[in-house]
């Protein structure tokens, strides 16, 4: 693992693939880098808020099955920004771009 | 001992006061409320608004509305702010199609010039033709990507149009480098077969090339007549970082004009008295400033008139005509007595525009003072006797009355003269020392200000223009601090709702609205603090050059602001700043030391009860 790369994190165990990909490709279009890391076995909520608050653009992404959560950081651990349960093919765009919104400061997608 | 209650209806708000005069002839104030204006000034609508304010103000002193004595309306000047403000300007209208935005992602960067051609239809494309390829949202980007690599095999594509938000996605996945724009919505009315120029900006630039109507010549190869034809389209294009220019097929470009007109002003009396009453006339084209100096050289008017068939015309006499409806008079006793024109540029939709972009026109807005025989004011007192079974009494020119009321606010002193910043008019009136009034009804004031902001912003709703007027602005930057529009932090203590982010909001006391076009604050903050001194600034100077002794402004020692408006955040001080190279004494007016700008009018009409008894 690179760790002073600036990029989103995204923290997963046992993630769907499906929304895996579309989270990728959402902060793939808004052109910021992100890096998928297996983690051991975690809530949703705890994966997001360690990838927000180790991730250097303070941005992150936990996805363990099909839960799916979107965190910044600071904010506090149980409140994700977005917390998704079996998301879509769009809503899971959707996360990613929003992740990667919350560095570029630009109103989220909702 | 007697309870009198002061009714002053307005253009947006109907006022009320309630007084108590002992048997002594003292004077004392009770109560006083503001609601909303039911129907237009004058009409017998008003009457639900009226009674709804009075139940509220007796409410308050545990009272039924029968134990007043007396109520005392105001007799309104029989002159009405229209609120039928148009924006008037030349139409354009041609037949080029055009797709121009700001898609948050584009990819790629340049120019191209091709032959539009489906995804579906690429296995169809000839060689040696170049092609713009447009795919609709039902291909993945990688479908696309891969049908593109294979396609550039054999073919020349230059450039790709996607209905979705997949540019980045695409280019990270193509062979060669090649502008695509996304995010086109309505994709199916690309014409398929016609050939079109896409551009796409370097990072942080705006594109070149088809935003000068020159480039779009050079790219589709137009002569001098289609060039003067796409110049609206070269025009909304400016400012954005991609586009598409379809050319149609020759013969498809139309224009059409709708000409913006001429008023003709017909002053009251002769500007020199051995000739008789002139008409001036000024054009529209001739814009705001050339237009007030043309009503000014007018001298007191008579009538104002607009050009027929034109825009201005249907304007004035649309007013005219809705005015005479109300007050059920022939649109011939109707006269147009005054007219603000404020420059402002307005955003005119280009026929062809497949995402519905619009281009900034010069216009010209026009706010008009109208003018009807006799307002039913009696009609209103009879129907209010009739319900409420109290007497009422319509009583007091309004200017005078507001100048009563005016004079409570504490370290006044006559003469004074009062500034009423209202919805559909401003209005100025002085009282000097020997208590003579003299008084003027311009046209434009809130109203006019809410058009301008809607218009130039291109907002939706009125609803919003009306809630930037009103409201500053801040930009959330994180999900705990945001930069006021002074320039200012604040911070939250919990991380605020997401839906937040990012956006640019107003500050409600209570409550964050989000905008939710697409603005920056800087330009959300310049349009606002434009209009309101296009339309106040303007407007207090006419008024009160009218009313002060000589036409000298610095003869008015003091000047008191009441009326809606007079509440705003900023207009006080933008009108104090122009007062003080005046030196002038100039404020929002604090009447009865208690009611802030409000209620000038009401209270001046329980105060001359008074008056009228002695």
């Amino acid at each position: 693992m690179i760790t002073n790369r600036p990029s989103i994190f995204i923290y997963t165990y046992n993630p769907d693939a499906d929304i895996l990909k579309e989270i990728c490709a959402g902060i793939e279009e808004e052109g910021v880098l992100f890096d998928v890391i297996e983690k051991p076995e975690m809530d949703t909520r705890d994966l997001a808020y360690e990838a927000a608050n180790e991730s250097v653009l303070g941005s992150g992404i936990g996805l363990s099955y099909g839960m799916a959560a979107m965190q910044m950081r600071n904010v506090n651990r149980d409140k994700p920004v977005f917390l998704l349960d079996r998301p879509d093919k769009e809503m899971s765009r959707k996360l990613g771009t929003n992740s990667a919104r919350a560095i570029k400061r630009k109103a989220f997608q909702i | 001992m007697k309870l009198i209650a002061g009714v002053d209806i307005g253009n947006s708000t109907t006022e009320v006061c309630i007084g108590q005069v002992n048997d002594a002839g003292n004077l004392g104030f009770l109560s006083s409320v503001s609601r909303f204006t039911t129907g237009t000034k004058g009409t017998l609508d008003n009457v639900a608004g009226i009674r709804v304010a009075l139940e509220e103000a007796m409410e308050k002193l545990h009272m039924p509305i029968s134990k007043l004595d007396l109520i005392r309306i105001n007799e309104a000047a029989p002159v009405i702010g229209d609120t039928a403000m148009e924006t008037i300007t030349e139409t354009i209208i041609t037949d080029s199609s055009m797709i121009g935005h700001n898609p948050s992602t584009p990819a790629g960067a340049g120019q191209a010039v091709g032959k539009l051609i489906e995804l579906e239809h690429l296995s169809q494309a000839k060689t040696g033709v170049p092609y713009i390829v447009a795919a609709k949202k039902s291909w993945n980007y990688e479908e696309i990507a891969k049908s593109i690599n294979e396609g550039m095999k054999t073919f020349d594509i230059v450039g790709i149009i996607l209905q979705a938000d997949e540019a980045v996605l695409v280019e990270n996945r193509l062979e060669k480098k090649i502008p695509i724009v996304d995010e086109v919505r309505n994709i199916d009315y690309v014409p398929e077969g016609k050939r079109a120029a896409i551009e796409v900006a370097l990072p942080g630039e705006n594109i070149r090339m088809l935003s000068n109507p020159y480039g779009i010549a050079t790219l589709l190869e137009l002569d001098a007549a289609d060039t003067k034809a796409v110049t609206p389209i070269a025009k909304s294009l400016i400012g954005k970082r991609s586009a598409v220019v379809i050319r149609t097929p020759h013969g498809n470009v139309r224009e059409n004009v709708l000409p913006a007109g001429t008023i003709f002003i017909s002053g009251k009396e002769p500007l020199h008295r051995d000739l008789p009453a002139e008409t001036v006339e000024v054009n529209i084209d001739a814009g705001a400033e050339a237009i007030m100096k043309k009503l000014e050289s007018a001298g007191e008017i008579e009538d104002i008139s607009g050009q027929p068939s034109t825009n201005v015309g249907h304007m004035l006499s649309g007013i005219k005509r809705d005015m005479g409806n109300i007050s059920s008079e022939s649109s011939e006793d109707i006269r147009i007595t005054d007219i603000l024109a404020v420059d402002t540029l307005a955003p005119v939709p280009v026929s062809g525009a497949l995402a519905g972009e619009t281009c900034l026109e010069k216009a010209v807005s026009i706010a008009a003072m109208v003018k009807t025989k006799q307002l039913p004011m009696e009609k209103i007192a009879y129907e209010l006797n009739r319900q409420l079974s109290v007497p009422v009494k319509v009583a007091g020119v309004e200017a005078v009355m507001a100048t009563l009321g005016a004079l409570t606010t504490p370290g006044t002193t006559l003469p004074l003269a009062i500034l009423d910043l209202g919805g559909g008019s401003t209005d100025a009136a002085l009282i000097d020392e020997r208590g003579q009034v003299a008084a003027t009804h311009k046209a434009g004031a809130g109203e006019l200000v809410s058009m301008l902001i809607q218009t130039e912003l291109g907002l939706h709703s009125r609803t919003t223009a009306e809630e930037i007027k009103k409201y500053p602005l801040a930009r959330v930057e994180s999900l705990f601090h945001m930069r006021l529009e002074s320039g200012a932090m604040h911070f939250f203590q919990d991380a605020i709702d997401p839906r937040y982010f990012g956006s640019v909001v107003l500050l409600e006391p209570h409550d964050m609205i989000k905008i939710e076009e697409d603005l920056s604050m800087e330009k959300i903050v310049q349009v606002r603090r434009e209009a309101k001194k296009k339309v106040f600034v303007t407007n207090a100077l006419r008024a009160l050059r009218e009313v002060a002794p000589e036409n000298d402004l610095r003869k008015i020692p003091n000047i008191v602001l009441v009326g809606g408006s007079a509440w705003d955040f900023e207009i006080p001080e933008m009108l104090m700043e122009e007062f003080s190279n005046y030196r002038i004494v100039c404020g929002r007016g604090n009447i009865r030391r208690t009611e802030g700008p409000r209620n000038a009018v009401a209270t001046g009409l329980v105060m001359s009860y008074l008056g009228e008894k002695n």
